[in-house]
C-alpha cells in the first residue's frame, strides 16, 4: 500500500506515484485531497485508490480497470471517459458525473450535478440521491440508474442506453420516453445495486430513446450533376441551380447537406504574391539538400515536439467520414514524407497507428472513439473546438456511413444520422478548458503536445484564449476548409477566409504581448507549395493539407462525401465501393503530391535568398487585390497583377 | 471567464479575517483566471462618510488625475477626510450628504472610479491573489463579509479597470463578481441607458450589478431582484452580489457555470470550486452542496 499526502505533494507528482504504484500492482491511499483536481487521472492498472476526503474535477478521469473510492464529494467530470473499473463516491458529485463512461461502474451515494452521464456509451452510472438537470444528455449507450428524483429534462437527446429512475420524474427531455421494464431487466438492476450494497424497495421506471430524431425525416433526392449553385450553374440571379436548390428544399423542408468546403471564390493565397519575381530563377537541382525545411512544433509547454521533415501536416479527417483504406493511404503517405497524420473524430485504428510515424489524436465533443490507451500511444493530442467548414457546429455522419464497424469504434448505435454535439461537455468556457488541458497532460505524463483545433470565426479572441490556456500550438482552419458533411449554407457562408484567419491570429498574439509564441498550423484550402510558403510568410509555423491530399489520392471532387457511396472508395463505408481503392498506389500518389510541396517550399526559399524556410516573412509579400491588401495589411501593388496573372483567384 | 468566491461570517459585530479567507479561496481557483484578481470588501460604515477608490495610473498622470478629483470634490462640497495612494489607485474617505448617483457620475467623468460606498471598497489589479495582496495588503482586512474574483480576459482587455469585482456604477455599496457571459447584454444595457444609467465599461458583469442595484433602489429586496435576474438575463452565469448587509447568488437555468457552497455555525462560503472552500479547512472533508440550476438565495449579516 502506497500512501500519498496531497498536503505535501502536487497533484502532478502524486499522479506519477499513483501510476507507478499501479504498475507495481500496489493499492494507493490519498490523504488530504482537499478537493484538488485530476486525482488518479491516467491510471490503467487494476488497483484500489482510496481518496480520504473530497476530490475535485476529473477524479478517476481517463482511466481503465482501477477501482476508486472517494470518502466525500467530487467536482465536475467524475470518472471522465473511464473504460472499465469502478469509481465509488460517498458524497455528492458535481456536474457531468460519469461523462463519456465507456464501461465502468460509477456509483455516487449522494446527489449528482447537471448532465450526469453526458455522451456516455457503456457501463453503469448509479446515483443513489437526486440527479439535477438533463441527466443522460446525448447518451449513446450504457445505463444510468437514479434512485432519487430524475431532475428536469431527463434523457434529453439520448440516442441509446437506458435511464432507470426510482424516484419522481421531474420532466422528460426531448426524444426520450418511458418504456417498459421487464422482470429480467429489473432483476439485473437489483442485482447490480446489491453488488454495491445499495438497498432499494421502490418502483423502477425506464426511460429510453423515443426514436423520433435519430434520422432526418425526409431524404434529399439525389441529383446526378453537382447539385450546388455556387459551384456551377449559369450566371444570373435565379439561375437553374438556384431553382433546383429551392425545389429540393420545398420537398425536404430543411437545409441540404453535402461534402467539401465553400465553392465561392474568396480572397485567397492567389491574391498575394512574392515581391521578388521567382519565375525566371534557376532552381538548384540539389535545393532539397541546401534548404532547411525541418519543423518542430509542440514544445511550448515542455513536451516532446512533433518533428516534421517539412512544415506540412495531414489535416484531421475521420475514419468514418473516410474509409479505412483512405485513412491508411494517408497514414502511409505521411510516413513516407516524414510528416504527421491526424485521426480526426472517431478514434484511432491499430493499423493507422502502425502506419503513421507521427499520429495526432483528436478529441471531439461526443468523445467518439476516445480512449486513454490511444491517448498514451499518440504523438500529440488535439482538442477540437470547431472547424473552418462549419465553425460552431458538431460533426455529421449520415446513417449510410454509420455501419456496425464504425458504430463499434465510436461507441454509438449503428444506423443513426450522427450529429455530434457542438459543445464539449466539460468545456463551457476558457476557464473550464484550462482544467481540461491539464487533465490531458496528467493522463499522458506531460510528455506530448496538446493542441486546439479552431475553425475561423472569432479568431482574435480565440487565439488569445488558446495562448493563455497554455496550448502547445493551434490548428487554425479557414472558411475554405472542407468536411465530410455539413449544411450547404454553413459551408458557403459561415466563418472567415483562411487569409483573414492567419492575419487575425498573428495580430492577436501581438496584442497580448506574446508575438509568435503560439505556433499556428494553418489549413483551409492550401493547394500548393506556393500557398504553403505564403502561409508561412504570413506567420504560420506549418500548414496542413486535407482536401488536396485526398484529391492526390484519387478523390474526384463530386461534393457527395456525405452520401456514403463514394465511387472511388474514399468517403464510404460500403465494402463494395471501398474495394475500388488501391491503398498502396494511392499512398504513393499522396506521397508524390506531398513531395511536390516540399520541392516548391525549398525552391521558393532558395529563390528568395534564404537557407531556411522559416526565414520567409511578410516582408517578402505583396497584395495583388485591394481585398487581399485590406485583409492582410500587405502593401497593395497592382503592378504585380500583370506578372502573376495566372495566380489570381477568381475573386478578383 | 473566471473563478468567484465569497464569504460571510456569522455573529454580531464579527471582525473575522475576511481578507485572508478571500486570498486563500481565490488562490485556490487561480487556474480559472490568471490575468487579474479583485476583492470587494465591506468596512464598518461611519455615518455621513463615503469611501471612493480610483485608478489614477502612475507619476505625473496620477498627479493630474488626483488634482481633477479634488477639484470635483470641492465642486460637490465634499470634505476630504482621509486619502491614500497605493498601487495604481487613489483611495479616499469623504464627508458628503448629497445625491450619491450625481456625485458618482461626475467623479466617473473626472477619473476612473473603481467603487463608491459607505462600506464598500473594491481592490483589484493585474496578477494573482498574492500579487494583489502584496501591493494592497488585503490580508489585513477584517470584517463580516466580502467577495472576490480571478479573471481570465477573453473578449475585453487585460486592464485593472476591466477586472472584477464590479461596482454597480452610480449605486453605493453594491458589488458583483460574475462567471459567465450575458448574451442579451446590449439589449438590457440600452434599456437601462434609456432610463439615464451610465456604464463605465463594456463588461457584462457591470450590467448585472447595475441591473440589481436599480431594483434595490426601487425598494425591491435583493432576493426578489435575484429571482427576476434569472428571467431577465440570458446566457450562462453564476454570480455573487454583495451589499453592506447581504450576500446573494444566482445561477442560470443551464447550470453551465459551477458554484459550490458550504455553511457551518461560523460562516457561509461560496466559490466556483470546492477546492477554494477547502482552502479554509485544509485536511477536512466538507459537507458542501451545489446550488440547483436556475436558483438564487441571499444571506443577511448578523447585526
Amino acid at each position: 500500500m502506497a500512501t500519498i499526502d496531497l498536503a505535501k505533494l502536487s497533484v502532478r507528482e502524486a499522479n506519477e506515484l499513483i501510476r507507478k504504484a499501479g504498475a507495481a500492482g500496489e493499492d494507493v491511499d490519498v490523504l488530504n485531497p482537499d478537493a484538488k483536481h485530476h486525482i488518479g487521472v491516467g491510471l490503467v492498472h487494476d488497483v484500489n485508490v482510496h481518496v480520504r476526503g473530497s476530490a475535485g474535477y476529473f477524479c478517476a478521469g481517463l482511466t481503465d480497470t482501477a477501482r476508486f473510492e472517494v470518502d466525500n464529494n467530487v467536482g465536475w467530470g467524475l470518472a471522465d471517459n473511464m473504460l472499465g473499473g469502478t469509481a465509488i463516491v460517498h458524497g455528492n458529485a458535481g456536474a457531468i458525473a460519469g461523462v463519456a463512461n465507456r464501461g465502468a461502474d460509477i456509483i455516487v451515494h449522494g446527489n449528482v450535478g447537471s448532465r450526469a452521464g453526458q455522451v456516455m456509451k457503456a457501463g453503469n452510472l448509479i446515483c443513489v440521491g437526486n440527479a439535477s438537470f438533463m441527466a443522460g444528455y446525448i447518451m449513446y449507450g450504457g445505463r444510468i440508474i437514479i434512485l432519487g428524483e430524475s431532475g428536469e429534462q431527463v434523457g434529453q437527446d439520448m440516442t441509446g442506453g437506458d435511464i432507470i429512475v426510482g424516484g419522481r420524474i421531474n420532466s422528460m427531455g426531448k426524444d426520450a420516453a418511458l418504456t417498459d421494464l421487464d422482470q429480467a431487466d429489473k432483476d439485473e438492476i437489483l442485482e447490480l445495486l446489491e453488488r454495491y450494497k445499495i438497498s432499494f424497495n421502490g418502483t423502477l421506471q425506464r426511460i429510453a430513446n423515443d426514436g423520433k430524431q435519430l434520422r432526418y425525416s425526409r431524404n434529399e433526392p439525389r441529383v446526378r450533376n453537382i447539385p450546388f449553385f455556387e459551384a456551377t450553374g449559369e450566371a444570373g440571379y435565379w439561375n437553374e441551380k438556384v431553382l433546383e436548390d429551392i425545389h429540393i428544399k420545398s420537398q425536404i423542408g430543411r437545409y441540404r447537406i453535402r461534402g467539401y468546403g465553400t465553392t465561392r471564390p474568396l480572397p485567397h493565397f492567389g491574391d498575394i504574391a512574392f515581391r521578388k519575381d521567382l519565375s525566371n530563377i534557376e532552381t538548384d537541382p540539389k535545393v532539397l539538400e541546401k534548404i532547411n525545411l525541418k519543423t518542430k512544433i509542440g514544445d511550448r509547454m515542455g513536451g516532446k515536439p512533433l518533428e516534421l521533415s517539412m512544415p506540412v501536416m495531414i489535416a484531421p479527417m475521420s475514419y468514418g467520414a473516410l474509409s479505412k483504406s483512405a485513412k491508411l493511404a494517408l497514414a502511409t503517405a505521411s510516413r513516407l514524407s516524414g510528416i504527421s497524420e491526424n485521426t480526426g473524430e472517431g478514434g484511432m485504428m491499430d493499423e493507422q497507428r502502425a502506419e503513421a510515424d507521427l499520429l495526432i489524436y483528436q478529441c471531439l465533443s461526443g468523445r467518439l472513439g476516445w480512449s486513454i490507451h490511444d491517448m498514451q500511444r499518440a504523438d500529440a493530442l488535439e482538442i477540437y473546438i470547431s472547424q473552418g467548414a462549419k465553425p460552431g457546429l458538431g460533426g455529421q455522419l449520415m446513417a449510410n456511413k454509420v455501419t456496425e464497424q464504425i458504430a463499434k469504434i465510436r461507441g454509438i448505435p449503428a444506423g443513426i444520422d450522427l450529429r455530434s454535439p457542438s459543445r464539449h461537455p466539460d468545456v463551457l468556457g476558457a476557464d473550464d478548458l484550462v482544467i481540461k488541458i491539464e487533465e490531458f497532460r496528467e493522463a499522458t505524463g506531460y510528455r506530448i503536445p496538446v493542441s486546439v483545433k479552431l475553425g475561423a470565426g472569432r479568431v482574435r479572441d480565440d487565439i488569445k484564449i488558446a495562448c493563455k490556456d497554455g496550448f502547445d500550438y493551434v490548428s487554425l482552419d479557414g472558411l475554405q476548409g472542407s468536411t465530410g458533411a455539413a449544411g450547404n449554407e454553413v459551408l458557403e457562408f459561415v466563418g472567415i477566409p483562411t487569409l483573414a484567419a492567419i492575419t487575425e491570429a498573428v495580430d492577436a498574439l501581438v496584442e497580448i504581448g506574446h508575438p509568435g509564441e503560439l505556433p499556428i498550423v494553418l489549413m483551409g484550402g492550401i493547394k500548393t507549395g506556393v500557398d504553403a510558403a505564403k502561409a508561412l510568410a504570413l506567420g504560420a509555423s506549418a500548414v496542413a493539407v486535407g482536401t488536396s491530399a485526398l484529391i492526390a489520392g484519387g478523390c474526384i471532387s463530386c461534393l457527395q462525401c456525405h452520401v456514403g457511396k463514394c465511387v472511388v472508395g474514399i468517403a464510404t463505408q460500403d465494402p463494395e465501393h471501398e474495394k475500388r481503392y488501391n491503398i498502396s498506389a494511392e499512398a504513393q500518389n499522396i506521397h508524390h503530391y506531398l513531395e511536390s510541396l516540399r520541392w516548391q517550399l525549398a525552391a521558393i526559399t532558395e529563390g528568395l535568398g534564404y537557407d531556411d524556410v522559416h526565414k520567409i516573412s511578410r516582408d517578402d509579400l505583396v497584395a495583388l487585390t485591394p481585398e487581399a491588401a485590406q485583409i492582410t495589411g500587405l502593401p497593395y501593388v497592382p503592378e504585380y497583377r500583370e506578372r502573376d496573372r495566372d495566380l489570381l483567384s477568381e475573386a478578383s | 471567464m473566471c473563478g468567484i468566491a465569497g464569504v460571510m461570517y456569522k455573529g454580531d459585530g464579527v471582525e473575522a479575517d475576511v481578507g485572508k479567507a478571500l486570498i486563500a479561496m481565490l488562490d485556490g481557483c487561480q487556474h480559472r483566471g490568471p490575468d487579474s484578481t479583485g476583492f470587494a470588501l465591506y468596512h464598518d460604515a461611519e455615518p455621513g462618510e463615503l469611501r471612493l477608490r480610483f485608478f489614477v495610473g502612475e507619476k505625473e498622470q496620477a498627479e493630474t488625475t488626483i488634482a481633477e478629483i479634488q477639484d470635483k470634490l470641492a465642486e460637490f462640497q465634499a470634505e476630504l477626510v482621509k486619502e491614500e495612494r497605493i498601487g495604481s489607485t487613489y483611495a479616499i474617505i469623504i464627508r458628503f450628504t448629497g445625491d450619491i448617483q450625481k456625485l458618482a457620475y461626475a467623479m466617473e467623468h473626472a477619473a476612473k472610479l473603481v467603487s463608491i460606498g459607505e462600506s464598500l471598497d473594491i481592490i483589484k489589479d493585474l496578477g494573482g491573489a498574492f500579487d494583489v495582496d502584496d501591493v494592497y495588503h488585503v490580508r489585513d482586512f477584517t470584517g463580516s463579509h466580502g467577495i472576490g474574483h480571478v479573471r481570465l480576459a477573453t473578449e475585453s482587455d487585460v486592464a485593472p479597470e476591466a477586472s472584477h469585482p464590479f461596482w454597480a456604477t452610480g449605486f453605493a455599496d453594491v458589488s458583483i463578481v460574475h462567471n459567465g457571459q450575458i448574451t442579451n447584454y446590449y439589449k438590457l444595457r440600452r434599456r437601462l441607458e434609456k432610463r439615464g444609467f451610465e456604464f463605465n465599461t463594456a463588461n457584462d458583469s457591470e450590467l448585472v450589478a447595475v441591473y440589481l442595484a436599480d431594483k434595490l433602489s426601487q425598494g425591491i429586496p435583493l432576493k426578489e431582484a435575484l429571482g427576476t435576474s434569472i428571467d431577465d438575463l440570458d446566457g450562462t452565469f453564476s454570480f455573487l452580489v454583495s451589499t453592506k448587509d447581504e450576500i446573494g447568488y444566482a445561477k442560470d437555468r443551464l447550470a453551465a457555470k459551477p458554484m459550490v457552497k458550504f455553511e457551518n455555525d461560523d460562516l457561509i462560503a461560496i466559490a466556483s470550486e470546492e477546492v477554494s472552500l477547502n482552502r479554509l479547512f485544509p485536511g477536512h472533508a466538507l459537507n458542501t452542496s451545489e446550488p440547483s440550476p436556475g436558483t438564487f438565495d441571499t444571506w443577511q449579516r448578523s447585526t
